[in-house]
Parts: structure tokens; sequence; C-alpha cells
């Protein structure tokens, strides 16, 4: 006998099974060109874009939770969420973004395709959007995400499998889809973008997979591609004679452009970190400088043409990307911009031309090379022979990784996160094949005898002011307030607060999980909140293997003082 | 038979043979996408896509176990429950999840989006269904757009 088959209750999304609003107040709708110009006088209560403000100095003009109040510095709420089913890099994910606020709502991003956003007073959730990821994406370093944008009533998203998404910043809905990258050649997407006039500005990811670095810029309306700027020249482009002349080595050059940049309107400037040359550690079938890898390179934000660049480690032989921000400032009138490589050296360079100014140190060990008060680089030790093992600090997650630093007017010091670990690399040359990791080397971080510090630098003298230091190194973006505290999350879970003017530590709050995120401050009502998605992971066998066994976790939490 | 289709028999005889397509034989539960086959969506003249995943009884499976979309779109899928447990399946789609609830012999449709190239992992995710053997795979052939793709010549695969 056949059985008739019984309908199913309907299919459904399964945000809609969660204690979900569903939609969130049209605040976003307001969010202009010039509002995010003006963002930290304008509009101190917010946060709307990555680093806060277009100049990256992830400081904040709020200064409620002071050094007086801030040891009474509480829970006010925590997001949390997890992973379901089987998802891309199922051991790797964290929470690695920044969360946005404007006017009382939070847009944050998380691992695998999320974007959520959340009443930023209660912390609850108003929707969810979720891109599909496929399992298989290359993925070098963790199934991550470091923000979103805002602007004109959508939130834009760049995704895992390379996508850039405009959703409706009320409903969370797709507005458009662009296909930004080639996953079948290695490509992914990791960035925060950055919307700047009605353009939004996304970077490529997949210098580990040999993949050609862009840096693309779409109608924030349409998604339609305004231009895209190659960071590796071709053959007969301005570059090009730092590659071999008979080689493919450009086609596979790296150079990507994963982190967010900083823009100065004046001078209509992007300033875009780019990423290590490929293969990351065989430097022998890429000789030259390989520009414009490991560079800062000053972008015409209206055609995407290269205006200028500095490199900071040319030929690399050690995977020190310089992806990590450019802190723009001024000092006796002139436009500067402040730089700490992975490479240990902290730069200063005038940043309408890209003219050095100062380079320093800013870690205790520093043995790969050295580079002279006049930017003149000489490398001691590097992977050269194959199969012969070299130790060399800092390790290929460099003296600060991509997470930021931080600069305080009020102190005019900047204040880095400091990772001090060496790593023994071998050359281990091998093919290039399109989609498959190529590192050209066999590569094992320290995990022991490593150490950590919150290091703040006078931004007139480049010298070192303060340390506050740890046993293991700090691996997490920092967050400067006008009242007078730096925020800093350890790799062990705690979030600290830190006497801007003496590195004292004046607070701490174990979250339970690991910090490689970045933090950010806003006001709603006349209360101010500090904000830290915590979820430990990424590609910590990098950047510290000594913690691989931290707990992954997947929450937000958000502090305040208590309420009178 | 090519040499990788003859391994393929072989590791396909030797995982029968010890059981590890079957249900508490080898193992406690089955292992994942064994024994549950693959089969191509089907697209129709308007350039839609549809598959029919079934659940046979006592299997806990999905069958076919791998499903094959010619590119990336929107597919409907008729999922059958032909089991005498309720079981569910909660799939990947851009916008969010989707959850279908599967009572026992009950039919649902859903309606997935997915971009590819990829492939996608989706499961029964109540008790341990999972472990049991009911994840499927979906698997999304073809490429980028060509305006997506990087400007080089072509490079070698493996």
């Amino acid at each position: 006998m056949t059985q008739e088959y019984i309908d199913a209750p309907p299919a459904i999304k399964l945000g809609t099974s969660t204690a979900q609003v569903g939609t969130a107040p049209p605040v976003a709708k307001d969010v202009t060109y010039e509002r995010i110009l003006n963002a930290r006088e304008g509009e101190p209560q917010n946060w709307i874009s990555y680093y806060g403000n277009y100049d990256g100095q992830r400081y904040s003009l709020l200064d409620q939770i002071n050094t007086e109040n801030v040891k009474r510095l509480s829970p006010a709420w925590v997001f949390q969420f997890g992973s379901q089913g089987l998802h891309a890099g199922p051991s790797t994910y964290a929470f690695e973004a920044t969360p946005l606020v404007v006017d009382g709502v939070m847009y944050v991003s998380g691992w695998d395709g999320w974007v959520w956003a959340v009443d930023a007073k209660t912390g609850k959730q108003l929707w969810q959007y979720k891109h599909a990821i496929p399992f298989d994406v290359s993925l070098c370093c963790g199934n991550v995400n470091r923000g979103v944008a805002v602007a004109e009533g959508k939130v834009f998203v760049a995704t895992l499998n390379a996508h850039v998404v405009a959703l409706d910043a009320e409903t969370g809905e797709a507005l458009w889809d662009t296909v930004h990258g080639d996953v079948r050649a290695g490509e992914s997407a990791t960035v925060a973008p950055l919307v700047v006039k009605d353009m939004v500005i996304v970077g490529s990811s997949g210098g580990e997979f040999g993949s050609r670095g862009h840096l693309d810029a779409y109608n924030i309306n349409t998604g339609e591609r305004v231009w895209r700027c190659y960071m590796i020249p071709k053959p007969g482009e301005p570059g090009s004679e730092t590659w071999p002349a008979d080689g493919e080595a450009w086609q596979r050059g790296g150079g990507n452009c994963w982190v967010t940049g900083t823009f100065d309107p004046e001078l209509n400037m992007l300033f875009w970190g780019t990423g290590n040359p490929a293969p990351d550690f065989d430097g022998e079938v890429r000789e030259g400088d390989n520009l414009f890898t490991d560079s800062v390179v000053a972008v015409d934000v209206d055609n995407g043409t290269i205006q200028w660049h500095y490199q900071f480690t040319p030929h690399d032989l050690w995977d020190y990307d310089s992806n990590m921000e450019s802190i723009l400032f001024e000092q006796d009138g002139r436009k500067l911009l402040a730089h700490f490589d992975k490479n240990g050296y902290f730069f200063v360079l005038d940043r309408t031309n890209g003219e050095l100014v100062r380079v320093t140190p800013f870690v205790d060990r520093i043995t790969w090379g050295e580079i002279d008060a006049n930017g003149n680089v000489t490398p001691k030790i590097y992977p050269e022979k194959e199969g012969e093992n070299v130790h060399f600090y800092p390790g290929p997650a460099g003296a600060k990784e991509w997470t930021h630093a931080a600069y305080s007017p009020r102190t005019d010091l900047f204040y880095v996160p400091v990772q001090d670990t060496g790593s023994t690399v071998a050359r281990r040359r091998r093919e290039f094949k399109e989609g498959i990791p190529y590192w050209g080397a066999a590569v094992t971080v320290d995990s022991e005898d490593m150490r950590g510090s919150v290091t703040a630098f006078s931004a007139s003298t480049s010298e070192e002011v303060w340390r506050w230091e740890n046993e293991i190194p700090m691996c997490a973006s920092v967050l400067a307030t006008a009242g007078d505290l730096v925020f800093a999350g350890e790799p062990s879970g705690e979030f600290n607060a830190l006497d801007a003017r003496t590195g004292e530590l004046l607070w701490s709050f174990q979250c339970g999980s690991g910090h490689h995120s970045s933090p950010v401050t806003y006001s709603i009502d006349g209360r101010q909140y500090v904000a830290v998605p915590v979820g430990w992971g990424s590609w910590v066998e990098g950047f510290l293997p000594g913690m691989i066994g931290g707990p992954h976790g997947a929450g937000l939490f958000v502090f305040a003082l208590p309420e009178e | 038979m090519t040499t990788a289709k003859r391994e393929e028999q072989v590791l396909s005889e030797v995982v029968s043979e010890l059981g590890l397509d079957k249900q508490n034989r080898a193992t406690i539960g089955r292992l994942l996408t064994h024994g549950g086959g693959l089969a191509h969506a089907e697209e129709g003249s308007d350039g839609r896509m549809r598959a029919t995943i079934r659940i046979p009884e006592d299997e806990l499976i999905y069958e076919p176990s791998i499903l094959v979309m010619p590119h990336g779109g929107e597919i409907d899928i008729e999922l059958l429950n032909d089991d005498t447990n309720t079981h569910c399946a909660l799939l990947p789609s851009n916008g969010d999840y989707v959850w279908q609830w599967l009572p026992n012999h009950s039919r649902g449709t859903v309606t997935l989006d997915l971009d590819g190239p990829g492939y996608y992992w989706y499961s029964s995710n109540v008790g341990n269904d999972e472990g049991k053997g009911l994840f499927g795979a979906i698997v999304v052939l073809g490429d980028v757009p060509a305006e997506a793709r990087l400007d080089r010549p072509a490079q070698p695969r493996v």
C-alpha cells in the first residue's frame, strides 16, 4: 500500500525562530559621507566607521568613563552566538570584528558570513543575515571577518567567498551582491569595507595562495565596480622592474589588501597597507624588491591610481605584511602618518609624498635585519638554503599583528599591542598551483620564550614613554578615550583598562575567551558603553601557538558604569 | 576503468565490507555521505534548478548524499522523509539558514540561494542525527564571473 506523504510545516528562515525583533530602526538612512567625514567631533556618541574616524586613531572623545571611576565598570549586556552545523574552518572561527554603532543600533559581523544588528542599549538582536559560505573556501588564517561599513541606509560586508553584499540596514535583506574575487584562485575576503563618498572600498585576501592583490571601489547604490587597483604591476607598468623580467612571479605575487585603510579628504588619498609577497619565504623565485608588497600605498580615491608608496620590507623573506593601519596625525602643521609594521619598526612618514620622517624599533627582539635611521634595510637572518632552519625575531605574525594601535591627541601618545615572539623557518621550494598554499617554507612559531606589552610611544619623538608588560603577546586592538583610558584585551580573556598617561592597570574583567578583535566605545542617552567582541581563534598557530588550546568563544561584551 | 575509478570502487568495497556504510555495524552510526549516492539537480528552461532528497527508512542518511548543482543560483528542493522517525534539515542559503522540520513520512519544499563554486554541508540538527549520518553535501560547480577573476594568464592547477 502506498502511503501518502503529509505536508511538513513550511520551511522557515532560522532567524525567525529566535527572539530577534526582525527589524531595526531607520538610523542608518541618514548616515552620509559628510557624517562619516566629521564623525569624531560631530557625533562622538557613535562609532560609524571602522576606526571610528577616517584618520585611524581609534580615539573617542567620550570621557564619562575615566581613570577615577573605571574601577566601577560592569557588564551592561552580552550578545552570544555560536556555530551551527559544519562550517568552513570549524576549528579556526574567531570573533575579530569592530562593531559599528549608529544612534543606538550596533552592526557587527561574525565568522562564516554572519551579520547582526543589535540594540546597543539592551543587547537584543534586531536582525541577522547569513551569507552561505562554501565549506571548502581557501582560508589561510581562519574563518573570520573584521567588520562592516554603514551608509545611506545600507550595511556593507565582504564575505569569505569574496562577495561584497549590501544589506538593507532596517531588515538585513540583501540589496545587491557583487562578486569581488575568484575563490578558485585562492581568493577570499575578510576586510571591513570603508565607505568614501559614494563608493565602498574593499580589499582582497589570499596572499598565502599566490593571488594578485587588489583594492576595489564599488558604487554603494548599485554594486558596480568603479575601479580596481592591482598591487602587483604587470610587465611594463611602474614597479614591474622590481620583479623578474622573464618570469611568472608577478602573476602570483601577493600584495593583498585585507585590512581597512585610512583616508585624508584634503589629499583625497586612501592609505592602504599591502600584504606579503608570494611565496612568503622563498625569495629566490621572485628576485627584486617586489613592489607593491609590504607597503603603504597612497591611492587616489576617485580613480584608484597609486600616487606614492613606501615599502617597509623590500624583498620580504619573513612574511611581514604591512596591512596594519596607517594612523594619520598632524605635527607642527605637517601631515604625517604612523605605522607599526610586522617587521618591528615604527615608521613616521610625510603622508603628502611618502617621505620618511623617522624610523625606530618598537619591540625588544629584532634579529631578521636592521633598518637604519634613513630607512636603509639590511637583511641578516632569513631562509636561504633549502631545508636549513633559521630562527628570527619577530616571527611571521610580526611584532604587531593586524590588530590596531591607537593615538590620543590628549597625551600625544601612540598605544601599541606588542608581540615579542620568534619563529623557525626552513625554505622548502614548491611549484605554484592555483588554490594550493604557496609559502615556500616549513614554519614553526615559538610557543615558549615569548612576551607582550601595550607600549606607549611619543608622537613627537617616537620614544617609548611607558610599557605595560604581559607574560604572553598582546594580540588584540587597543582603544584610547578622552577619559585617559586605554582598553586592551589579553589572549587569556582579561579585558583591561590602563591609565593612558602612565600605563597603570586600573580595571580588568575576565571574558572567558581570548581577545583578537577591536573594542569600541559609544553612548546612548548620556551613558557611555565600551564594547568588545570576544572569541579566540583564527591563525593562532601563527601568532600565539602557545595558546592554541585556548577556549573558543563567540560573545560580545558591553560594559558601562552602574546607573545612578 | 581508470585507476582513480578502480581505487574508488575498492574503497567503497572496503567501507561496505567493514560496515561503515550501515547503521550500528562497524561504528555506532554511519560514515558521512557513504551510501546515499550522488545526483545532479535538474535545470529548467527558466534556469531554475530542482532536486529531490529523501531520508530512507532506518538508514539515517540523505539520499542523494551529494547533490550537484551545475552553477550557482536558486534551487528548489523537495525533501521527503520516508523514515519512521522525525528528522529535519538545516540548509545553507544566502540571507539565512533555511530550516525544514520533517515529521515521519512528510514532504517539505525549500528554496536555496547558493553562490558557488564550492560545496556546502547541511544536516538534521536534532539529537545526534548529524553524527549518525544525516549530513549531506551540496556541490556547486562552475566559476566566478569573468569580471571577478584576476587579470593574469591562466595558472596551473593540480
